[in-house]
């Protein structure tokens, strides 16, 4: 039987507080241990009103083609990944979100940082936030000197600033640091 | 004689009228502009391998208002996002039928093969948890689009067709943007 094993920090809950209040109907997501807390909470709300519809994608590319036929025809969703699948995601984003103008809502838990246990993860986390840039994606980070309130009004503007803008949007969550995974 | 792809365009179209229609890139899109360029087709210029994700989102963001959705794909195309069938059959999206057409090789790319031949790729859909079978007539083609359209569960039909992309096609130098909202504003 699988059992939560770390809590909702206060920064995650008001992540997965920001989908409920931006009307997100459906949330995307890939494996990660760091945002796994967020997972189960949801997962242990489903059905609830106003809860969000969790759907696993097996890799990133296939979440970016999900989320983003679904925003396209105002079915409002977001996708849950970590930064090393944005290696994975980049064609996808590119010429699927980017080039058809699809709002698409990111949320990546970054790695490769300070406190980081794997030797090789930030070969591709680490450069992520220039790769995103290189192909002129927004990247807004949140960290553990925001406050929980921050997390949750950058998280809600990221996603409103997606559908405003009719693009994709990357908030970076430093989740090891800011309680949720660490 | 083996079904060409546009035979299997013109077939699936005139079954399905009513179906939303994702096509994957190259000569498979080109063709269907070629037979019907409509509001309900979606035409991914690029994104190889994207096609059945692409179909699974709109068929959950369309099951409320009853509509099919059709994911013309080609076996390579599939074979670059294979795990895509695991996350159809798993969801159980109803609506949703996968219009494999099968020609063995990247007709797009040279005709490279792919490695279809020697794959069961029904036995791989049908493991997943998607119905599935093989056609090689078109009227085989329109009994299965028949029982796939409105069904609680996916259907993939794996169509098997001629290697030759069909001549004098134009290129498809349509922009993304355009195509999106000429969807969007049908749905």
């Amino acid at each position: 039987m699988p059992t939560q094993t770390a809590p909702l920090s206060a920064e995650a809950a008001s992540v997965v507080r920001a989908f409920a209040d931006t009307a997100t109907r459906a949330v995307l997501h890939v494996p990660s241990s760091a945002i796994a807390p967020m997972i189960w909470d949801l997962l242990g709300r489903a059905g609830g009103d106003g809860v969000p519809e969790l759907i696993p994608a097996g890799r990133e590319e296939e979440a970016v083609g999900i989320a983003g036929a679904m925003n396209l025809i105002g079915h409002r969703s977001v996708i849950l990944m970590q930064d090393n699948g944005f290696g994975n995601a980049l064609t996808a984003i590119a010429t699927w979100a980017i080039a058809y103008h699809l709002p698409l809502p990111i949320f990546a838990n970054s790695r490769g940082e300070l406190g980081e246990y794997n030797s090789m993860i930030h070969t591709i986390s680490g450069p992520a936030d220039a790769l995103l840039g290189t192909i002129g994606v927004p990247v807004f980070g949140l960290d553990h000197r925001d406050e929980a309130a921050t997390w949750h009004d950058v998280s809600v503007e990221a996603i409103e600033h997606a559908w405003l803008t009719r693009r994709p949007v990357v908030v970076m969550m430093n989740l090891w640091r800011g309680g949720a995974g660490s | 004689m083996t079904m060409t792809r546009i035979d299997a365009l013109t077939t699936a179209v005139e079954t399905a009228p009513d179906a939303a229609f994702v096509v994957t890139c190259g000569a498979t899109s080109r063709e269907m502009a070629a037979v019907a360029d409509l509001p309900n087709h979606l035409y991914l210029l690029d994104s190889m391998g994207l096609t059945t994700s692409v179909a699974l989102g709109l068929a959950i963001g369309l099951r409320e208002r009853g509509r099919d959705v059709v994911a013309i794909d080609g076996d390579g195309s599939l074979l670059m996002n294979l795990g895509s069938l695991a996350t159809i059959g798993a969801y159980g999206a109803a609506g949703l039928t996968i219009l494999l057409l099968d020609n063995g090789v990247h007709a797009s790319a040279s005709g490279i093969p792919t490695t279809s031949p020697r794959l069961d790729l029904c036995a791989v859909a049908e493991g997943c948890g998607i119905i599935a079978r093989e056609v090689r007539t078109t009227e085989d083609l329109v009994a299965g689009l028949r029982v796939a359209l409105g069904d609680e569960r996916p259907h993939m039909l794996r169509v098997r067709i001629a290697p030759q992309n069909a001549p004098d096609i134009p290129w498809l130098h349509a922009d993304p943007v355009v195509l999106g909202e000429r969807f969007r504003t049908w749905v």
